[in-house]
């Protein structure tokens, strides 16, 4: 059937990738023009926050299912990458994979555990998986450092360029493979979850195994960012498995766009780099950073990805008008 | 010959209420049977026993030789057994071609579908069967009430059943709609669809079906061809109640 390579927007699709490789550009040459330590530093905070988001977003953007622990993932493999790091000289290149299958496997469990569970519940439960870990974290003193945190972690590279490029990289790997999962026949499936789960399962879709994946992708990826993130720390600590880190994870995806993996890349790059760049404010920065994420929630719900969506149709629309 | 559905005594109680008892019912290849009732007769209690969505207190479903009546919806629905919702139950925020696109991922349509075929391709097939081929790109939340009962019901015929339950199809629908749904269900028939049907609309359903139960109050108090059933006294007291003298 002629006109099949629009059913899904092929033009909208060949724009956002057309975006995407624009954005990778900018991304991969940034360097070239940034040497400041500090900004690539910065930056490479950025790819992080978007990992995160991104793999939050697969699950609780296209699922319905809102995360509130994905902090335990991220930390759950931050802190056994340290482990593997420190007691058996494993350098990042075995603990970023094996946390990453760490992670994938608490999430599994965590999937299992919250299988019946919908809406608040599910939300309630979740948070108390990132809960427990941080007290755990907290009172491991001999183990696992207690609220210092494990320090003396081999750094991920030499420089803050070395950090850069390598978050870079797995950042745009991570984003295009979510992507493409997400235009797939398993997106299409984890987004009918989200619409509709009875009627999902009343196609004959086995929904609690596309869940329970989503959650496992979802997990190891932020695992792998995780243990990432500690090398290029060279430590870990508590804070990791904060509730915190979740909010700011789901704060991220909801001001960009749920349900997009485009939207939550716009949120984890505007949300670092407003709360970095108001910081010569003091106390300020918090009300200000809050006030403005509620602004945006408020007056575009659908985040700024469909704002941006929005415009660039209309503009599209009127240009064609007048020609 | 062999039933392809049988339900056996099958019972279901929520709290005090007892929703429905004793419920048999027998169903061969290629038969289109009406259940009728009034509202609160329990009708689609026993459609959502047969499909999975709720387990009865009692009794079994017994569909091609294998107890179907512990298995969940999804497991149902790939042994062939598919229905549409009273309330139309759809992805709303996805296109019509999505709609019907979903099942076409399902482990029954995967196995059977040719290995060249690409899902949308098989899903388009099915939007055509209903008439719905022309606006497989609109979204369904942008749909008519008409239109989107027939998106549910291909949706259900995506699945490939081997039965094929349809729930109140004609409800809220106009007389031209009606007409369309009607055509539809009846192409279906010929083409050896067996269904069952749950029906208020009793002009509607009795032109189409060949045998027709009757529950009032859990029960079954009815059965036999439309002539039959709407003769029959029972059912006339259920529906315009007992002839005062």
């Amino acid at each position: 059937m002629e006109g099949y390579e629009n059913l899904f927007g092929p033009r909208r699709f060949y724009r956002r990738l057309l975006g995407l490789g624009i954005f990778s550009a900018i991304v991969f040459l940034a360097p070239l023009v940034i040497e400041d330590p500090y900004y690539l530093e910065l930056l490479f905070l950025c790819h992080y926050y978007v990992i995160l988001a991104c793999s939050w977003d697969l699950l609780s953007g296209f699922t319905g299912n809102i995360n509130f622990g994905h902090a335990f993932f991220i930390a759950g493999a931050g802190y056994a990458g340290a482990l593997l790091n420190l007691n058996l000289g494993w350098q990042y290149w075995l603990t970023l994979p094996v946390g990453g299958i760490i992670a994938a496997l608490f999430g599994l469990l965590v999937g299992v555990v919250t299988l019946r569970l919908k809406g608040p519940y599910f939300a309630s439960v979740t948070f108390c998986f990132g809960a427990l870990l941080y007290k755990w974290f907290m009172v491991s003193s001999k183990s696992l450092g207690g609220e210092e945190g494990l320090s003396g972690i081999t750094s991920l590279s030499d420089s803050p360029v070395g950090n850069y490029y390598f978050s870079a990289i797995f950042m745009a790997a991570v984003v295009l493979g979510l992507y493409f999962l997400s235009k797939s026949s398993f997106g299409l499936i984890l987004r009918s979850i989200g619409e509709n789960e009875t009627a999902s399962e009343g196609s004959g879709i086995n929904t609690t195994y596309f869940k329970v994946v989503a959650f496992m992708i979802s997990a190891g990826i932020a695992g792998v960012a995780g243990a990432m993130y500690a090398h290029a720390q060279m430590h870990v600590g508590p804070e990791m498995a904060h509730d915190s880190l979740s909010a700011l994870v789901l704060m991220m995806a909801v001001v960009g766009g749920m349900g997009s993996i485009i939207g939550p890349i716009m949120g984890a790059y505007l949300l670092t780099l407003v709360n970095e760049s108001l910081r010569f404010m003091g106390e300020l920065r918090l009300l200000i950073y809050s006030g403005a994420v509620v602004a945006v929630i408020l007056f575009a719900p659908k985040g700024l990805l469909e704002i941006l969506s929005q415009g660039f149709r209309r503009a599209t629309g009127e240009r064609q008008k007048a020609a | 010959m062999d039933a392809v559905l049988e339900i056996q005594g099958m019972s279901k109680a929520f709290g005090g209420l007892q929703a429905v008892r004793d419920f048999d019912l027998r169903v061969n290849k290629g038969d289109l049977i009406g259940i009728i009732g009034p509202n609160g007769a329990g009708k689609t209690t026993v459609f959502n026993m047969m499909t999975g969505f709720i387990r009865p207190d009692s009794g079994e479903v017994w569909f091609q030789g294998e107890n179907i009546t512990r298995l969940k919806p999804y497991e149902i629905v790939n042994r062939g057994l598919c229905r549409t919702f009273q309330l139309v139950d759809l992805f709303k925020e996805m296109t019509a071609l999505e709609n019907v696109m979903i099942p076409c991922f399902s482990h029954r349509v995967r196995h059977n579908r040719a290995h060249e075929e690409k899902p949308w391709k098989t899903a388009m097939k099915f939007l055509e069967e209903v008439g719905l081929a022309k606006r497989f790109n609109e979204y369904a939340k942008n749909l008519a009430f008409g239109e989107l009962r027939l998106l549910d019901i291909a949706r259900a015929i995506a699945t490939q059943p081997d039965i094929l339950l349809l729930d109140e199809p004609f409800s809220g629908l106009d007389l031209e709609d009606a007409g369309v749904l009607s055509a539809a269900i009846q192409q279906m028939h010929r083409k050896g669809q067996t269904m069952i049907i749950i029906e208020h609309r009793l002009r509607d359903l009795l032109k189409l079906v060949e045998r027709v139960v009757a529950i009032v109050f859990g029960e079954k108090i009815a059965e036999g061809n439309p002539q039959e059933i709407m003769s029959n006294p029972k059912v006339i007291n259920a529906y315009l109640g007992e002839r005062r003298e």
